[in-house]
């Protein structure tokens, strides 16, 4: 559980604990939280319960939840298929590289919008924030030509940078929030001892803002790991697609492996579930301070 | 680092390292196989890039082995399969013509040769095939624009009337329907409250229903949609009395609900299901079907006919087809491919496999002799003719869209189907 | 820059010393010049990135809006503002910017109301720790699917022999046999329910996240003065959130405007046009009736009206400094 719920709930304890008129309220409580959960999972549910039916009993009526010709066998075509392992193996190694990148280049950009002020701040605020709102559709036969012409066409490397610029003012946009949260102090003070700001930047910032760090990269990863249409044009071969497009190939002309593609999303999630997992302490207390004064 | 640095070298040696990055990803880049076939002499081994979404469609490995075959047969030419979903092949087809890294051969879709053939995407193949010396007769069809051929199905899948001989004896009747009147009565029987007598397909994301499930009606009484290559949706009797036929059937609540956003896809579950008696479907999902529910007793019939009509019926259907790009540099090797796809016995097994007709008008597949099914889809087909009048129309699948917007309104009683007609009209005009 | 600076030292104003003369005069001037430059030092490799990849095509984009049926034609005339009057002429784009709205000023407010009430709930100091984190990942399920999934799987539920009708009936809400994608008048209303299942944990988290934040004396103060639960909410939780509800609903509402598959998927943009948006409709444009030059024209229209959010946006940003 989060250091920080934790230090919350226990200096809050001695003043809210009133015992006789909580147990009604935990049980409303619950019964919301139940209600709530049942509108965010039982999709989700229904999901992983039709990636275990075949075909046809996906169209049962009425639906059941398990059915008689339960198994396991997406999972296996998917697993035991190189072609499809690769796809996940894709998704890695760009989602991971992208985010790893687009927070480097990010961390500075936000440094300079959080600790200077410098002609044309404004404006390239602005730019960074409007150009996420070009419908990318449009963008694609540009992009996809310029892609072309810097030869990045059907490489890792097309589909790192494209991302990257994706995500980038979503980070920058973040992290300057979370910097703007640090004190000036901190960084003055290493200054005053003669380093540069780079030093301020990845000595002392750098460390304190993980949590931050790690609310941006998640953000980013899951941006990556689902996107569709440029990792659909800018890629060639198979060998180079993404999970998304493995699940699309799916959809066939004439009909759809609907199993498999239930059963391929949900080993996609996975390990996306288990990341959020590992980092859910950070991701709280990180969109905290990076949120509060974007 | 430290203290001796100043900022100024800390924030150029950033931009430095970030320029050598950048530069290194170019670098890098440059080993990945970024241009289309670059190296142009003949005498050199030719890597022919094929592009297409039947690959992932077929048994695995099956087309891969027909390509092995083909390389075999042909030393020096190896052909490097680009496999993407069918939804997205036009996007990348579009964008890939655009950037001029096209695949020297692609799969079409008749829809969409028009525009294809407009952006100079696609090579005139008539040039190709007289210089080539290539036998056209044996081509059971060509898809042209400006009376040049730019498209030739491979294979073709078409699309009879399927039933449930079940729910129809259920319903009390015996044989499939063969005239308009037949249908609807048969439908209405058919209809109960978790049965439907017929499925009508109209999404508009992907709206080949108008095609299949619409204006199949009207070819399959010898009619047309169009008059000397112009769009004829008004004062034209053939068109009218189907829509019209449609809209009545529509209102007696016999079409299974859902229709405005129904695709193909969800057409064929609902059949296998048994929750519908009647639909016109591709030949494509009969093994679907049979595999999806074994016990369904169904059968494939003709579409139905105006009462009295005695002429052929057009069947519709939709080709896989193959096309040259415009920027290829080996169209020559390009062609010994298609050639090879449309040759006899390659193409019959390409139908076989796929469950098509063939596109050699010599090919017979294997599972018209062996399957009674499929046999007696290939005496429809060989009765009837081949009609599919989108094929080869600019935007053809827009038109599409027009027609269904308009139609899904008419449906939905916001406008008489006369209006809708005269609509979709005006629309279709515009885009010729 | 980086080449003749490297020995010099790092002026330092507060220490005293200067060095001689014409010397400090110089290395003033450099540190000033120094000081200038570093944000934009700092900025560049964003700035060559965004350049490139982004400005590059967005400037193309542009260009292609004003000229004259782009990509199909090998040389394309110059024909100013023609393709914007088309579209600005055109019934279907009212209607698009209409049902954009509608969706995504529905879609936003949901979000933030599912958001927050859900972050409340996994906030509440009623519960244990472990039951918290329970919920927590239930409640971010939504967020891990591509759309293309999203979108397969609602449309499974939704269709008329789905789930949610097979349950509504089962329970006697409704009579089990509604369309609700396929239906004109509820197809807006369920393309936007969709979006709004998949899009609320992204606020969720922000604002569980802000409320961790939220200094825990600022209650009590209020508890002093004898204020309520709901008066508490209202004078201490809400003011202190509003900043991260308001860049939240910003980014939300950029993002929602641009939602594609999800739709496209789901309904292509119909029952006649009940849920074609901005982007559908400009989707249509370019890939199926390939006029890319009146498609730019529409996207630049969608970015210019962005354009003025996003100023808004950095000017509320301003104002909070």
């Amino acid at each position: 559980m989060t250091t920080l719920a934790t230090r919350a709930r226990t200096s809050e304890q001695p003043v809210l604990r009133t015992p006789p008129k909580k147990t009604g309220q935990r049980a409303a409580l619950v019964v919301a939280l139940v209600l709530g959960a049942c509108f965010a999972a039982l999709p989700v549910v229904w999901m992983l319960s039709s990636s275990f039916k075949t075909n046809p009993e996906i169209f049962e009526f009425p639906p059941r939840l398990i059915t008689p010709g339960f198994s396991f066998d997406a999972y296996t075509t998917i697993l035991t298929d190189p072609t499809k392992l690769r796809f996940f193996f894709n998704s890695y190694v760009i989602a991971l590289s992208v985010t790893a990148l687009s927070l480097v280049v990010a961390v500075h950009a936000a440094y300079a919008f959080s600790r200077y002020e410098f002609w044309g701040k404004k404006t390239i605020n602005v730019v960074v924030v409007s150009v996420q709102a070009v419908p990318p559709i449009t963008l694609l036969i540009p992009y996809f030509g310029l892609v072309v012409a810097l030869k990045l066409y059907n490489t890792y490397q097309g589909l790192i940078l494209t991302y990257m610029v994706f995500t980038l003012p979503y980070a920058i946009i973040m992290m300057t929030g979370y910097f703007n949260t640090l004190p000036k102090e901190l960084d003055e003070a290493v200054k005053v001892d003669g380093a540069g700001p780079l030093t301020a930047l990845w000595r002392i910032l750098m460390p304190i803002s993980v949590p931050g760090l790690v609310s941006v990269g998640v953000y980013t990863f899951m941006i990556c790991w689902n996107e569709f249409l440029f990792a659909l044009t800018l890629t060639r071969t198979e060998d180079m697609r993404t999970v998304p497009i493995g699940i699309q190939l799916l959809m066939g002309q004439h009909s759809y492996e609907w199993n498999e593609m239930m059963a391929m999303s949900i080993l996609g999630c996975i390990p996306v579930l288990i990341l959020f997992l590992f980092f859910q302490r950070y991701f709280i207390g990180g969109m905290t301070a990076g949120a509060v004064k974007i | 680092m430290g203290r001796v640095m100043g900022k100024g070298a800390h924030v150029g040696r950033f931009i430095a390292l970030t320029a050598v990055a950048s530069l290194a990803l170019a670098a890098c880049s440059g080993g990945g196989d970024a241009d289309t076939g670059s190296d142009s002499d003949s005498g050199e081994d030719v890597t022919l890039e094929f592009s297409q979404w039947w690959e992932p469609e077929l048994p695995d490995g099956a087309f891969r082995e027909l390509m092995d075959q083909f390389e075999e047969e042909n030393p020096g030419i190896t052909v490097d399969l680009l496999s993407g979903p069918y939804a997205s092949t036009k996007e990348q087809v579009v964008a890939g013509a655009a950037a001029g890294t096209m695949s020297d051969v692609v799969g079409l879709d008749g829809a969409w040769v028009s525009d294809f053939a407009d952006q100079g995407a696609i090579t005139d193949l008539s040039a190709v095939m007289s210089d080539a010396g290539y036998d056209e007769s044996q081509l059971a069809s060509q898809v042209k624009v400006d009376d040049k051929t730019y498209m030739i199905p491979v294979v073709n899948f078409v699309y009879p009337m399927f039933t449930n001989d079940a729910l129809l004896a259920g319903a009390g009747v015996t044989a499939p329907p063969a005239t308009r009147t037949e249908f609807a009565d048969a439908a209405a029987k058919i209809t109960t409250d978790s049965t439907y007598g017929w499925i009508l397909p109209l999404s508009l994301e992907a709206p080949n229903g108008i095609q299949n499930d619409v204006m199949s009606w009207v070819w399959a009484s010898g009619g047309s949609m169009l008059d000397d290559g112009q769009p004829a949706l008004t004062d034209n009797e053939d068109v009218t009395s189907a829509t019209d036929y449609i809209q009545g059937m529509w209102d007696d609540g016999v079409i299974a609900p859902g229709s405005f956003t129904m695709k193909e896809q969800d057409k064929v579950e609902e059949f296998s299901n048994g929750r519908v008696g009647m639909m016109i479907d591709s030949l494509a999902h009969v093994n679907l079907i049979r595999e999806s529910n074994p016990d369904l007793d169904f059968s494939i019939s003709a579409i139905p006919a105006e009462d009295g009509y005695t002429g052929e019926r057009g069947i519709p259907y939709a080709s896989w087809g193959i096309g040259i790009a415009e920027n290829s540099e080996h169209k020559e090797e390009a062609f010994k491919l298609v050639e090879f796809l449309m040759s006899e016995s390659v193409n019959s097994e390409l139908s076989s496999i796929a469950n098509a007709f063939p596109g050699n008008t010599t090919s017979v597949p294997d599972f018209v002799e062996e399957d009674e099914l499929f046999g007696t889809a290939f005496e429809i087909y060989q009765s009837g003719f081949p009609a599919n009048e989108f094929t080869g129309l600019p935007v053809a699948e827009q038109l599409m869209r027009d027609f269904g917007e308009e139609f899904q309104k008419a449906l939905d009683g916001q406008q008489s189907m006369q209006d809708a007609l005269a609509a979709a009209q005006t629309k279709w005009e515009e885009e010729f | 820059m980086s080449s003749t600076t490297r020995p010099a030292a790092e002026p330092r104003p507060v220490q005293a010393a200067p060095p001689p003369g014409a010397d400090s005069a110089r290395t003033r001037r450099i540190g000033r010049i120094r000081r200038t430059l570093t944000p934009y030092g700092f900025l560049s490799p964003t700035g060559v990135l965004l350049i490139i990849l982004m400005i590059t095509p967005i400037v193309m984009v542009v260009s292609y809006s004003l000229l004259d049926r782009v990509i199909t034609n090998k040389n394309p005339a110059f024909v100013g503002f023609e393709n914007y009057l088309e579209v600005l002429t055109d019934p279907v784009f009212f209607t698009a910017v209409r049902n954009t709205l509608v969706f995504t000023i529905s879609s936003v407010i949901v979000h933030f109301v599912i958001g927050l009430a859900f972050a409340l709930m996994l906030n509440s100091p009623l519960l244990k720790d472990r039951t918290k984190a329970f919920f927590r990942v239930l409640y971010i399920l939504p967020w891990l699917f591509t759309v293309a999934i999203v979108a397969v799987l609602w449309r499974l539920l939704l269709s008329p022999n789905g789930v949610v009708n097979y349950l509504l009936g089962t329970a006697g809400i409704t009579d089990g046999s509604t369309e609700w994608l396929a239906n004109p008048s509820t197809a807006l209303a369920a393309v936007t329910f969709i979006n709004i299942w998949s899009g609320y944990p992204f606020f969720m988290i922000s604002l569980l996240a802000g409320l961790q934040g939220i200094p825990r004396d600022l209650y009590e103060a209020a508890k002093v003065d004898g204020a309520g639960v709901v008066a508490q909410f209202r004078n201490v939780t809400l003011p202190q959130l509003r900043p991260i509800i308001i860049s939240m609903a910003l980014l939300d509402f950029i993002w929602t405007t641009q939602q594609f598959a999800l739709i496209w998927m789901t309904t292509g943009g119909g029952p006649i046009n009940s849920t074609e948006v901005l982007s559908t409709f400009t989707y249509k444009l370019a890939f199926t009736e390939y006029e890319f030059s009146v498609a730019s024209a529409s996207a630049v229209l969608v970015l210019l009206m962005s354009m003025v959010l996003a100023f808004f946006y950095v000017r509320h940003q301003k104002a909070r400094d």
